[in-house]
């Protein structure tokens, strides 16, 4: 089976301006060098702390930011030599939703308005057909069809949530770019947004790119997950197995660092020292190697090679010099 | 799953109920609105029809038939002030309203395309407009465009609207990074209907009170324009009559110039007041 | 806990003037914090929780906001209606705030050392060497590396999580007896959250302060609070020990909370048990139990009356329900 979204060694870089010239002084490594694929219909989720590249990433595939290099394929397309019309075209195919539900809705213009952008600029149906489509939307995200005309300042968060969810639906989107789309809303309403997700991926078949800091939500929607770094996805490996035998030092820590809602379970937990390099100057070899507890000499120089290590015939890899 | 909406208001209802509370806004408000009625009377030819007409001797004292008393040629002084109302009014509609879509067109697109080709060009421009003293370009524009009645209106418009530009570039490089504009480059929205459909509407906030600051501005800059004689040409306007009184002072004669000056402070500070109230109601920072 | 309690809230009541009408965000809220403990305020946005930590210090923003009633006795001595003078010097000495963002609690144009030796002079009498020496020491003791060096950095030179140090170090300065971290760790990155709280837990019995612990996180309330009261829409819907709590809550919205929060190594895709729609609005709240519009054990009582907290006002498990799991 051909893969849905086939990304391969993506960088973005951004410039970072000094003195009196406004030179180049030095590069941001926001991505650099992320490959990996995506089957319809399937979610890959993206974890990895402030800074580590995950937004950027989903960004880029989505040409919202132009990568500094790399190929990024969707449905055989490749997304970033196309022409303005070309990529115009492809949007109909990949859309995003958001992290702030305050900041994602144009505050001036109604749901129906929002709702029913996406197919004007597409030139998709008649009027009428449009409306009843954002009805059906409305729907679908379970809102009623009566707060069509009214404003996002009226809304609750997870509301909110669910009409920028009906937008990004309205295309019939094969790929849907998620960007931390819970972790602005209280839990109650968490668990209601993240059922919806999950009921559109079974029922619509969309491919999810599952991006937050959150590992329980990561783990509960997907099928996939990838752990981020200064730029890298140290390891990816089904859910699961990636929750029961993370292989990458960093992964580890990650897990164990989540507070557990269970006063029984004390954690053995893996305190990390210090904090994220800046990506503006990583460490070379393993962009861990600091703050690494496992750190070994070859680590200080080497960038370690993706390797293979998956046992149960799914895909697990890692870039860890253990393992290599 | 309840759909029952929150009762979040909305940034315009909350301004408008600081509005209300704010007494000086109100009363600046009121103010503004009686003159805005002497003005409409005026268009109407409901009164200050006979301000042109000698309807007495000169120098005449105030009296019941004419209330601010009559000028060097014997001229009604109330009836060419309250004439110079709608004059100002004018003036300042035509100006705020002008002046202020020039500044917030330039200013998106200069926000929007910030550090590239665009925008340079507008922060250039900005910039020289700047650097020319203000009276010294109403002269040369009245110069270029030789005693066409609208050279004060090109002359103001051309450097008030740079200011209204820079708040409002500033304000779009804010609003660019948002996620909803996000949202809509997401979508295939055209980078132009993206500025004027979803950016330039959240800056209307911006835009109303620059329009009550240059209203203000350009009623103050006619005075001294047709003071200097590069201003008003026909008509009457509380400059030409505090330039014809010039003479009338030197020889005590005080009422061509009160009248002028009282009504256009009463008419500016009203103005003034209602600025600033609408101004800290509409500001985000206090409204949340 | 054993012995007087360092803070004892009593029949709290905060209310909030808008433009429609006067909101009651907090509503009869009472509890007490013993010496060396942590206790947990937790809940969802606009529960109350962090209304209830700034009513306690006095930093309730009057207008639009005041105590309307009830009673704040820290150490015996009684808060409401202090002059805020006096509350000033009690938020110095007696006890201290951290709150979720910490540049709000660091002046920017100032070293981080001359910060903390403003406040180890002023409050302490120390001299200038002695404060610096002092202000070394608690650096050092919030973990941060090189202390020394870092005394004179400018708080945009460190990290989130060297930042949040710094500001719990500020607060510790002067031996506080209660301490009051509003969502201490909720801006910060997960490994660092681990970090930061385990220095909390770690200080806090080292230097056997009372402290309250807001947050909205119930993974977090688990590994670092002993007790917690639970709030919805300004009333407490339980209080109980930690550890029974989560083994058997017994409000029907603990219950709620605790079984929709995704866990990592359990129920992958499998739907979330959610508690339907959302939480009401303060200004419209029913006149019977809050969460009765949520609740699947709600009945006709549920509807007419207010349920309050069962049993004695010592005994540790207590809950606002007519049907309590």
């Amino acid at each position: 089976m051909t893969p849905l979204l086939e990304v391969r060694n993506l960088k973005k870089h951004f410039p970072v301006r000094g003195g009196l010239l406004r030179r180049v002084v030095a590069q941001v490594r926001a991505v650099d060098g992320v490959s990996f694929s995506l089957a319809a219909g399937q979610t890959l989720g993206l974890v990895g702390e402030s800074g580590c590249g995950k937004s950027t990433l989903g960004r880029a595939i989505l040409q919202l930011q132009r990568p500094t290099s790399g190929e990024v394929l969707l449905d055989g397309t490749e997304l970033t030599t196309l022409d303005p019309r070309g990529l115009h075209a492809m949007r109909r195919s990949m859309q995003i939703i958001f992290q702030d539900p305050y900041a994602s809705l144009s505050p001036r213009r109604t749901v129906a308005q929002t709702i029913r952008e996406p197919l004007e600029v597409h030139g998709i149906g008649t009027p009428a057909e449009r409306e009843r489509r954002v009805e059906e939307l409305l729907g679908v995200v379970g809102m009623r069809t009566a707060v069509m005309d009214r404003y996002p300042h009226e809304f609750s968060g997870g509301q909110r949530q669910r009409i920028g969810i009906a937008r990004a639906l309205a295309l019939d989107p094969k790929l849907i770019v998620a960007d931390e789309p819970v972790s602005a809303l209280d839990v109650s309403v968490r668990a209601q947004v993240l059922n919806l997700i999950a009921r559109l991926q079974r029922e619509m078949g969309i491919a999810f790119l599952f991006i937050s800091h959150d590992l329980s939500v990561v783990e509960h929607v997907s099928d996939r997950v990838g752990v981020m770094y200064l730029g890298r996805i140290v390891e990816m490996a089904p859910a699961q197995e990636l929750y029961r035998q993370p292989r990458h030092p960093y992964t580890e820590a990650l897990l164990s660092a989540v507070p557990v809602p269970d006063p029984t379970r004390k954690a053995r937990r893996i305190v990390l020292g210090g904090d994220v390099p800046s990506p503006m100057n990583p460490p070379p070899g393993c962009p861990f190697h600091l703050r690494c507890p496992k750190v070994m000499e070859t680590c200080r120089s080497v960038t370690p090679p993706v390797v293979e290590v998956g046992t149960s015939g799914a895909s697990h890899q890692v870039a860890c010099h253990l393992h290599a | 799953m309840t759909e029952t909406t929150t009762r979040r208001q909305s940034l315009w209802s909350k301004a408008a109920w600081k509005l209300r509370r704010d007494r000086f806004g109100m009363l600046g408000l009121a103010v503004v609105a009686a003159y805005f009625l002497a003005a409409v009377g005026v268009w109407l030819g409901l009164w200050a029809t006979g301000w042109g007409d000698v309807a007495g001797g000169k120098w005449e004292a105030p009296s019941a038939a004419h209330w601010f008393g009559t000028n060097l040629i014997g001229q009604d002084i109330f009836q060419r002030s309250i004439y110079s109302i709608s004059t100002a009014f004018e003036i300042g509609l035509v100006v705020a309203v002008l002046s202020t879509l020039l500044g917030a067109v330039l200013g998106a697109v200069a926000g929007f395309f910030s550090g590239r080709a665009t925008d340079e060009l507008v922060v250039w421009l900005m910039g020289v407009l700047d650097s020319i003293p203000f009276y010294l370009l109403v002269a040369a524009i009245a110069f270029a465009l030789e005693g066409n009645p609208w050279s004060m209106h090109v002359a103001m418009i051309s450097t008030f609207w740079i200011t209204t530009a820079r708040l409002v570039r500033g304000e779009v490089i804010k609003l660019k990074g948002l996620e909803f504009v996000e949202a809509a480059h997401a979508i295939g929205v055209p980078e132009y209907t993206i500025i004027f459909r979803h950016i330039l509407p959240n800056t209307f906030h911006i835009l109303l009170v620059q329009s009550t600051i240059t209203f203000v501005a350009a009623i103050k800059s006619e005075v001294i324009l047709s003071f200097l004689g590069l201003g008003v040409k026909d008509g009457m306007s509380w400059g030409l009559m505090i330039s014809e009184s010039t003479f009338e002072v030197l020889a005590g004669f005080f009422n061509n110039f009160l009248a002028a000056s009282v009504l256009m402070f009463g008419l500016v500070m009203a103005f003034s007041i209602f600025s600033d109230a609408l101004q800290d109601a509409l500001d985000p920072r206090q409204v949340s | 806990m054993s012995g007087e309690p360092i803070l004892s809230v009593r029949d709290l009541v905060v209310e909030f003037r808008t433009e429609h009408g006067t909101v009651r965000a907090v509503d009869r809220v009472s509890f007490d914090v013993f010496p060396n403990e942590t206790v947990g305020l937790v809940g969802e946005s606009g529960c109350g929780k962090t209304v209830t930590g700034l009513a306690i210090l006095g930093l309730i923003p009057n207008p639009p906001g005041r105590i309307a009633s009830g009673s704040i006795r820290l150490a015996g001595r009684e808060l409401v209606g202090l002059p805020e003078g006096e509350l000033r010097k009690l938020r110095g000495r007696e006890m201290a705030m951290i709150f979720q963002e910490p540049m709000t609690a660091l002046n920017p144009v100032f070293t981080i050392g001359s910060q903390m030796i403003d406040i180890l002079r002023r409050y302490k009498g120390l001299s200038r060497g002695q404060a610096r020496a002092a202000a070394i020491e608690l650096l050092a003791k919030v973990g941060i590396p090189a202390p020394a060096q870092r005394i004179d950095e400018y708080p945009h030179q460190l990290s989130g999580g060297m930042r949040q140090r710094v500001v719990i170090a500020m607060a510790l300065s002067c031996d506080p007896k209660l301490i009051v971290a509003d969502e201490p760790t909720t801006a910060l990155d997960v490994t660092t959250q681990a970090q930061v709280l385990e220095q909390i837990v770690r200080l806090q019995q080292e230097f056997r302060m009372a402290m309250i612990l807001v947050t909205h996180d119930l993974g977090v309330v688990a590994e670092t609070c002993q007790r917690a009261l639970v709030m919805y829409c300004g009333r407490v819907a339980e209080k109980a020990d930690i550890a029974p709590l989560f083994a058997h809550p017994r409000h029907p919205y603990t219950a709620g909370l605790l079984q929709s929060l995704p866990r990592v190594g359990q129920q992958a895709h499998q739907d979330l048990p959610v508690i339907p729609g959302m939480v009401p609005d303060l200004l419209d709240l029913p006149a019977g139990c809050r969460f009765a519009e949520r609740c699947a054990r709600r009945d006709a009582r549920c509807d007419r009356e207010l349920p309050e907290l069962d049993g004695e006002a010592d005994s540790p498990s207590r809950v606002a329900c007519f049907h309590p799991l």
